[in-house]
């Protein structure tokens, strides 16, 4: 790689901390727990960082790691460590994260959230994380015809459920400049 | 509406976060730790893009090289029948002008223009003649600057894209271009199976079924079934094993299904409990491990 372990570690933290941060605390239920999460996809990226791609590639890669940590984490692996005790006080702490999640709050945030969840993540991944098809599909594995494919039955569904809600025009939403 | 209006932070709202002291001490404490050998490889299959070719096109069989630097050295610009390709200074302009023409001719112009890369015509679904599979990294890009693909749309040859590559990487890129397979010949992949769910029927969800199931689906289509498990890890890795039909219980839940030829399903099984302890990954040799 050129760089030693800890100074390419260093520059991957400072230049993706914020948007894993983010990807993170959109689609963690509580802010302050999304200081584990970002602290156990680094410690990841820290035990493989010879196999952490170079350039931005690097955010996509930490984003399928986030993916799976926090799938862990849904699934009831709750570790709250000491080293995160500082970051989870400031999350909680913070007035940008105060109000509720949209999904709470609004008609249009609720059908989102009772998507099915590979629904949910292809359609954040655009509108949220403003991944391409291409990146999409490098950071989930999958050939970018499947991404095509899976977004476009994503969108419909996410239509359908709007209109069955009583949304009349689901076309007024918007999605990366796009209507559904 | 705007969908992006549903998070409860944009990434703008955190600029500055990571200079924070809380931020800053997590990176701390991480680097403190040690940085232990995993115990399970990552699966096989680690960087592998693939871009959508168009029909074939046709064009003269001259070739027209510009050359830029050194004499003898790489080319900034490259043309043949089958492919042009234009150094930027980013990255590489890729204007494929003929698929199905000889895998060497692909060589050819990638090598003028310092870029050593293998090309292979590989077997494909009817759906995906005519793509070029790649860049795959067999041994895992770790290097400076980035590998991947782009394409370009619209585009006046049969396929365009722009491919970033550094040009000293010194390990093997291969790239596959695809060609009808024969009946019953085994499909070369894309791509890892996503076990979250592929499905090879339309008008049926695999996904959650037992193999009981799906198999008699795929016999009323009159076609064969071939097994996968899909063994998870706790790193988050998989690995998909072959296994014959009586490694696999019928009441056992299928994860994806993928074509494997003209004639057979794969299906990817979740190994139940009574599937005893996953193994270590032990991967076949893809189409792109084969010697060029």
């Amino acid at each position: 790689m050129g760089a030693d372990p800890n100074s390419r570690f260093v520059e991957i933290y400072e230049t993706v901390y914020e948007p894993i941060l983010g990807y993170v605390l959109r689609r963690c239920p509580h802010p302050e727990d999304a200081a584990d999460v970002v602290a156990e996809t680094f410690t990841i990226a820290w035990r493989r960082i010879e196999e952490v791609p170079a350039g931005d590639e690097a955010r996509l890669w930490l984003y399928g790691v986030a993916r799976r940590v926090l799938a862990n984490h849904r699934r009831g692996e709750r570790r709250h460590e000491q080293r995160t005790a500082a970051l989870r006080e400031r999350l909680a702490a913070s007035p940008a994260l105060a109000r509720p999640p949209e999904d709470e709050i609004s008609q249009m945030g609720r059908v989102f959230r009772d998507l099915p969840d590979d629904d949910r993540e292809l359609l954040s991944l655009v509108a949220w994380e403003k991944l391409d098809h291409g990146q999409i599909s490098r950071m989930l594995g999958i050939s970018r015809n499947a991404v095509r494919i899976r977004l476009y039955r994503a969108r419909r569904r996410f239509a359908r459920s709007l209109a069955k809600a009583g949304i009349d025009h689901p076309r007024a939403v918007a999605l990366e400049g796009s209507s559904l | 509406m705007n969908l992006a209006d549903v998070a409860r932070v944009h990434d703008k709202d955190l600029a500055g976060e990571v200079a924070a002291p809380e931020a800053q001490g997590l990176m701390h404490a991480i680097m403190s730790e040690e940085r232990e050998q995993l115990t399970v490889a990552r699966p096989r299959r680690k960087v592998r893009r693939g871009l959508v070719l168009g029909l074939a096109a046709t064009a003269t069989a001259v070739a027209i090289a510009v050359g830029a630097g050194l004499p003898g050295g790489p080319a900034t610009s490259y043309a043949n029948a089958a492919v042009s390709i234009e150094k930027t200074d980013e990255y590489f302009s890729v204007n494929i002008t003929d698929p199905t023409a000889d895998r060497r001719r692909f060589e050819e112009a990638f090598r003028a223009v310092g870029l050593n890369v293998t090309v292979k015509v590989v077997p494909v679904a009817p759906s995906e003649v005519g793509k070029l599979i790649g860049p795959i990294v067999p041994d895992g890009f770790t290097w400076h600057g980035s590998i991947g693909t782009q394409s370009i749309e619209p585009c006046s040859s049969a396929f365009c894209a722009k491919v970033w590559m550094p040009a000293d990487f010194p390990g093997r890129v291969v790239f596959g271009v695809g060609r009808p397979a024969k009946p019953g010949e085994p499909y070369a992949d894309e791509a890892a199976v996503d076990p979250a769910g592929e499905e090879a029927l339309s008008g049926y969800v695999s996904r959650g079924k037992t193999v009981a199931d799906v198999r008699a689906e795929l016999r009323r289509r009159g076609l064969k079934t071939g097994y996968r498990l899909v063994w998870q890890y706790p790193d988050g890795g998989f690995f998909d094993e072959a296994v014959p039909a009586n490694r696999v219980k019928d009441h056992w839940t299928v994860a994806s299904t993928r074509p494997h030829s003209s004639d057979t399903v794969d299906l990817y099984v979740t190994p139940g409990k009574d599937a005893g302890p996953a193994p270590s990954p032990h991967p076949q040799p893809e189409w792109y491990d084969m010697p060029d």
